[in-house]
């Protein structure tokens, strides 16, 4: 079979040139934006998925994990007598001023436990060992606070709201959605560092089920116990916290807009070059007419064009892709390309190159044959 | 048995308020092996009824009849179909795909009729060696000269072997010298393929390969004249 759709598309090569420039844009543009707004929300939530528990015990009305409300530590021994519950511990959540070296206040994020061990968290410690944090006045800090503090290491000092602690150890890729870098200290430590008022209090409270038990009824007598309390499974407390980010800072808005207008511009682009190679070909198409071709020849010879214009186009939106990725990991800003989000893409690149070529579509339906024999 | 009959085929277009007739009952057979020319002024109604008897346009009235099977002209989605099987065009303008080699014109054309792979390969070069343009079977169609084009469009029309060669002015584009040669080769093609050739045209040479010649004036057939 003569492939007509490609020896033409190839036939004027700075038309097609410009064809796959405008897919690649919009597919680079939607795979930036997608990959950064993914990134930000692994961000959101990669505590609550690396914590690994089977419910958390929220304060009521808490929007999203990093800013927490406080409830009486107390409400945990509820918690281990309910049947079902093999394991449930305080969790504390807080931003803390932060005094760096030159005398600058700054804020960090504090997930303090009282072992961390049992809940392999945090889940990357590059250095220093977790259980010694509960031997004193001690912090690990995540590596990621080194572009925003300055570079740090053990052994060092830092004041967390006036207190000296001693940095024993560092993490890596303990994350949240604010970018205020994260530490870890021991619940009692970071108890006794809260303001007045909030020593015996706490801010989740993290369950692990036993084998076999049956998560709802659980749950359901959790929330009997805890009427001034919310329980979630994690899965429900990190769509919470995303949906908080996506719906409340104009992200998702954004991120929308972004979406539409990449496709917008490779429709535009696509649309325009095939429809002006369209009328370039009139008489060509008219004489696929001619010669018996129907409407449906014609369109497959379209259809085609816009397929291997969308294909070449994503691979080549693809290449800058990487390289955006590779710069910005370099300023700690993660752009999460998944596997399903490139196929999304890849899908999404072929219908709007489809979608494009449809104005053609209308254009060839009213070619007349008879064309062919004028001048 | 004609292969071909158009009986009081008359056509009309409206432009505007106006109706404007174009043919007025023009009734013509064509035999196989047949070789006739339509000869008429500009605006005569020629093309249009080249167009007609071609199953590109369908007439406003009368009745046409190809390969003994009568056309529903109220059915104009049939006639792609009746295009693929019956006739080959040779147009003025050549109207050859320009991103397609010469071999590859011809073998699209097939791949249109419904032949393909080898087979469509096969029969696009035979019928390339038979135009005798053998050597030029990869030339895309700016390597070639005119006559050489058209007889590229003369290779496209035999492909498939349809029974009618319909052409419109095939030699208004070409000197008198390769004007001749292709219509000395449209003479033979025609008579060895034993295909009715119906050429419209202006060019008084075209005469020397016809059976007949057809005259038409303000949308009527005029009668014949001695080629």
């Amino acid at each position: 079979m003569v492939d007509l759709a490609r020896k033409n598309l190839l036939h004027d090569k700075l038309r097609f040139l410009i064809t796959i420039s405008g897919v690649a844009f919009a597919v680079t543009l939607v795979l930036v934006q997608l990959g950064l707004f993914f990134g930000l929300l692994k961000n959101a939530t990669i505590t609550i998925e690396k914590l690994g528990a089977d419910l958390w015990v929220t304060s009521k009305n808490t929007h999203n994990v990093d800013f927490a409300h406080t409830f009486p530590e107390s409400r945990v021994q509820r918690v281990r007598s309910t049947p079902g519950v093999v394991r449930a511990d305080n969790l504390i959540v807080t931003f803390m001023d932060f005094t760096l070296p030159n005398g600058a206040q700054d804020a960090t994020l504090v997930y303090a436990l009282e072992n961390f061990e049992a809940w392999r968290f945090p889940w990357r410690v590059e250095e220093g060992n977790i259980t010694d944090l509960r031997r004193g006045n001690y912090v690990f800090v995540d590596n990621s606070a080194v572009r925003r503090f300055g570079p740090f290491s053990t052994g060092e000092y830092r004041e967390y709201l006036g207190t000296r602690l001693k940095i024993i150890g560092r993490t890596e890729e303990a994350r949240s959605f604010t970018t205020t870098p994260i530490s870890f200290m021991e619940y009692g430590l970071a108890q006794r560092l809260m303001t007045v008022g909030n020593h015996d209090q706490t801010t989740y409270v993290l369950i692990k089920l036993a084998p076999g038990a049956d998560l709802e009824q659980v749950r359901a007598e959790l929330q009997r116990r805890l009427p001034h309390n919310d329980i979630y499974t994690s899965a429900e407390w990190a769509e919470r916290s995303r949906s908080y980010w996506i719906n409340n800072t104009g992200l998702g808005f954004n991120m929308a807009m972004t979406v539409f207008l990449g496709c917008l511009v490779g429709i535009i682009v696509v649309a325009q070059t095939l429809y002006t190679s369209t009328m370039e070909h009139l008489r060509e198409f008219g004489t696929v007419k001619a010669i018996g071709g129907s409407n449906r020849d014609i369109y497959a010879i379209l259809a085609r064009q816009a397929l291997i214009s969308s294909v070449i186009g994503f691979a080549l939106g693809i290449v800058p892709t990487l390289v955006i990725r590779a710069l910005v990991q370099q300023a700690d800003i993660e752009l999460l390309i998944s596997r399903p989000l490139v196929i999304t893409v890849f899908i999404g690149t072929i219908g709007m190159c489809l979608a494009a070529s449809m104005i053609s579509f209308r254009k060839v339906a009213s070619i007349d044959p008879a064309l062919v024999f004028r001048n | 048995m004609p292969v071909l009959e158009a009986h009081a085929i008359t056509k009309t277009f409206q432009e505007g308020h106006e109706t404007v007739t174009v043919l007025r009952g023009a009734t013509l057979a064509l035999e196989q092996g047949e070789i006739v020319t339509l000869e008429g002024p500009s605006g005569s109604g020629k093309t249009t009824l080249l167009s007609i008897i071609g199953c590109i346009l369908t007439p406003t009235s009368g009745r046409l009849v190809v390969e003994g099977e009568e056309v529903d002209i109220r059915r104009r989605e049939r006639l792609p179909e009746i295009r693929k099987r019956s006739v080959g065009f040779v147009f003025q303008q050549y109207n050859l795909f320009p991103a397609l080699t010469a071999v590859e014109n011809v073998e699209f054309a097939l791949n249109i009729k419904g032949q393909r792979g080898r087979e469509a390969r096969q029969e696009a070069e035979r019928v390339l060696h038979a135009v005798g343009l053998g050597d030029r079977m990869n030339f895309l169609p700016r390597e070639l000269s005119g006559g050489q084009k058209q007889r590229v469009a003369l290779a496209r029309a035999l492909a498939g072997h349809p029974p009618i060669l319909l052409a419109d002015e095939p030699t208004a584009n070409l000197d008198s010298e390769v004007g001749g040669q292709v219509l000395r080769m449209f003479h033979e093609l025609a008579k060895r393929e034993n295909r009715a050739l119906l050429i419209v045209t202006h060019d008084p040479k075209v005469r020397t390969i016809a059976d007949r010649v057809l005259r038409i004036a303000n949308g009527c057939l005029a009668g014949e004249v001695k080629p």
